[in-house]
């Protein structure tokens, strides 16, 4: 799996493995709050769904009684009321205004029924013949639609839901966080810790072989001494001169061994 | 999404439907009449004699054009001659709403939304 | 004596009416009505009454076209009875009509001031509010033209004059042009058979009481249902029928009303009126405005028990005999015939069979 996702084109330094690890951090995180969102967005969605089902059975029965107290308007009326009242209506008295409501971050509108004061455009309606039915088959439709109102609400959040939770699981699921970045990025730290490793044990082993090297050095350059001093002895035994010089030298080699092992 | 300019000017409900359905629901108040020469109505009253081209450009026109439109009512017999646009509509604004009608009960195997349901859920 | 020569000109028409009441639905029909399970069995049921006329019903009609059908009926006996009919007689025939005149015309009213065009409206127009030159008013297009051609072309004229101006068509709400119209009518009517000589004896008497009850329901119902609007006291007086039980002290009372209790005190002189009031529980303020809902256990509205004594009244009409007023007493009792068996088939057709009994049958 890892060879085929492969890692990111980034140089194996100490900082970018800082950066690498912070940034599988904020994944491991964007994918779980992202997990948890989805989550709380579905439920919520059933739930919806549940209520919309129960709404538009509801609904059924509403309308039914509201059609019902139109034709009990129709008994006492004796006539048709329609044409009058398609040509009476001007001001729309029951209106919506809609708010929004934050479910997880994303904003549900919610359909909210009010009525207008003051405007009536079928209060005479009816005067002579029936307008007692055509009142109370008002309120009887104005329930009706304020269901109706309730149940739109509802099927927008759905809509809407719908959409978001479809545009949520896409990232939460489409192999883009779980399967492709969070891998990708431990790949790189992986990576990156390797090639650091490498790096240590080449840099290890060289400077074994520096010390080793000056160890040779070294041996080679007491063996010298050591012969210079025999053949010192044997010319101080001779004549017996020069022996303060080979000394310092000394001295320095000492001080470069110091270095190397520091 | 969802912006807030995108609905806080729907206030309207509307409608399209057989004569009783609209009566009672202007009865209930939600007509509305706009001023002007061109006055425009919310609601369309559907007979035998309304041809099909005509409820489709009602339906048009309270759910593309017209910006004050929240809830759009339709008698689902009406919904079934236009089937197509309505099941291809799916914006959140307006809410597309069927209803039942006094001739025609409410049958929730044609609702396009009831579908969406039903289809995610795979029942 | 009033008897010796009505049947010159009058006793074919009555005969014949006569005959057509024998055909109203009885309480035995009504009971089966409301047994159907469908609207063809009501259709069935309707069968013998109706014959032909439901023929052409597709099966399970819409009520309305099942309404739309016994209407036919019952304008095309109608037509036949005024067909049939000379001098007085026909004259009266001719002021039943009005009522459903001034439906048309404030229909007409309606359309021409919203700029529709009105031709279509002349199909919903009532069969027997039909004169020949309803047509012609389609024609105006503006509410001066339609004025002026009302004037001309209806029998309304009289009705129009000197209570309504053109500019008035335009301003006042149509509910008030056509109680005004229903106004004048009403009372054209009360003194077209209190005056006419034709009908000095059982028209006069039958007709004065059946249009007095006629004036106070409608002075009733249009105070009851003032309550809450912009109609002033002052015009709703205006609307009231000058002539009834009511008038003129219980009027005046009425013109006061200010609520459901005033209106029951208006009306408590006349012990009919009180009863009902008494009925659906209105004089003492409480309940609602009766019917469905919150209101009597009985389910009767005031409109229910209204056309109630309606019905009782026509019936009683067809005790008498030498006059044209059993003519009106069937029409009404065939209209209301017609709302039972369309309030019947409602019941039927929407599943509320619990209410199906909610009808008016006298016979």
């Amino acid at each position: 799996m890892s060879g085929a996702v492969g890692r990111e084109p980034v140089f194996p330094t100490r900082q970018s493995l800082g950066l690498m690890k912070s940034k599988l951090k904020g994944a491991e995180t964007g994918h779980s709050l992202l997990k948890r969102k989805s989550e709380a967005l579905t439920k919520r969605f059933r739930e919806i769904t549940r209520r919309i089902d129960e709404a538009k059975r509801k609904m059924g029965r509403v309308m039914q009684i509201a059609a019902f107290s139109l034709a009990e308007v129709s008994y006492a009326v004796g006539g048709d009321i329609g044409y009058q009242v398609q040509e009476s209506a001007k001001q729309a008295r029951f209106r919506v205004r809609a708010k929004q409501e934050n479910v997880s971050g994303v904003f549900l509108p919610q359909f909210e029924s009010y009525t207008q004061d003051g405007v009536n455009d079928f209060a005479l309606t009816g005067l002579g013949k029936g307008g007692q039915q055509i009142q109370r088959c008002r309120e009887t439709y104005a329930r009706a639609v304020e269901t109706l109102v309730e149940l739109a609400s509802l099927q927008t959040a759905f809509l809407i839901l719908d959409e978001v939770i479809k545009v949520v699981n896409r990232r939460v699921l489409t192999k883009s966080s779980e399967h492709v970045i969070i891998p990708r990025t431990e790949n790189t730290i992986k990576y990156i810790n390797s090639e650091l490793d490498e790096l240590d044990r080449e840099e290890f082993y060289r400077l074994k072989k520096v010390s080793g090297k000056k160890q040779r050095d070294n041996a080679a350059a007491d063996a010298e001494i050591l012969a210079a001093r025999k053949k010192a002895e044997a010319e101080e035994a001779a004549g017996g001169v020069v022996a303060a010089e080979p000394e310092t030298a000394d001295i320095l080699g000492e001080q470069e061994d110091n270095d190397v092992i520091f | 999404m969802a912006s807030a300019a995108t609905y806080k000017d729907r206030q309207l409900l509307a409608v399209i439907g057989d004569e009783d359905s609209v009566t009672g629901l202007l009865l209930a108040g939600i007509g509305h009449v706009t001023e002007g020469a061109d006055a425009q109505r919310n609601f369309l009253v559907v007979d035998a004699k309304t041809e099909t081209s005509q409820i489709e450009q009602a339906f048009q026109n309270f759910t593309q054009e017209r910006k004050d439109i929240a809830v759009l009512l339709i008698n689902q017999h009406i919904a079934e001659r236009i089937r197509h646009s309505v099941d291809s509509f799916a914006d959140p604004f307006p809410a597309v709403l069927e209803i039942p009608s006094k001739d025609h009960p409410y049958d929730p195997e044609k609702d396009s939304v009831l579908k969406r349901v039903r289809r995610l859920f795979g029942e | 004596m009033e008897g010796l020569f009505f049947n010159v000109n009058g006793g074919f028409v009555e005969g014949i009416v006569r005959g057509y009441r024998n055909s109203l639905l009885t309480g035995q029909n009504y009971s089966n009505l409301t047994q159907c399970e469908t609207i063809d069995d009501v259709k069935l049921q309707l069968g013998p009454a109706y014959g032909d006329f439901l023929a052409s019903l597709p099966p399970n009609p819409p009520t309305s076209a099942l309404a739309g059908k016994m209407t036919d009926k019952l304008v095309s006996e109608f037509r036949y009875l005024v067909a049939q009919s000379v001098g007085s007689t026909a004259k009266f025939l001719e002021y039943l009509t009005y009522g459903y005149m001034i439906d048309n015309i404030a229909l007409l009213i309606t359309g021409t001031l919203h700029e529709r065009d009105t031709r279509e409206l002349l199909e919903r127009c009532h069969p027997l509010g039909w004169f020949e030159t309803l047509p012609v008013l389609c024609v105006a297009t503006n509410i001066e033209e339609l004025y002026n051609s009302v004037l001309i072309e209806t029998p309304l004229a009289p009705y129009f004059k000197g209570s309504l101006s053109h500019q008035d068509l335009d301003e006042l709400n149509i509910e008030i042009v056509r109680n005004t119209l229903y106004k004048n009518y009403l009372e054209d009517f009360h003194n077209f058979v209190q005056t006419h000589p034709d009908f000095s004896g059982p028209t006069q008497e039958i007709m004065s009481e059946i249009l007095q009850f006629e004036a106070d329901r409608r002075a009733i119902n249009i105070t009851l249902n003032s309550f809450g609007t912009e109609l002033s006291k002052q015009e709703r007086r205006k609307l009231y029928p000058e002539f009834g039980n009511l008038y003129p002290e219980g009027s005046l009372m009425l013109s006061r009303a200010e609520d459901v209790e005033g209106v029951a005190l208006a009306v408590s002189a006349v012990s009919d009126y009180k009863s009902f009031f008494d009925a659906v529980g209105l004089s003492q303020g409480g309940g609602g405005l009766g019917g469905m809902g919150g209101g009597p256990a009985d389910g009767k509205s005031l409109e229910d028990l209204f056309y109630q004594k309606e019905m009782e009244m026509s019936k009683f009409v067809f005790t008498r005999q030498f006059t044209p007023a059993v003519v009106y007493a069937w029409m009404k009792l065939k209209e209301q015939e017609i709302r039972n068996v369309t309030w019947i088939s409602e019941c039927i057709a929407q599943n509320q069979k619990e209410r199906i009994g909610n009808f008016i049958s006298v016979f």
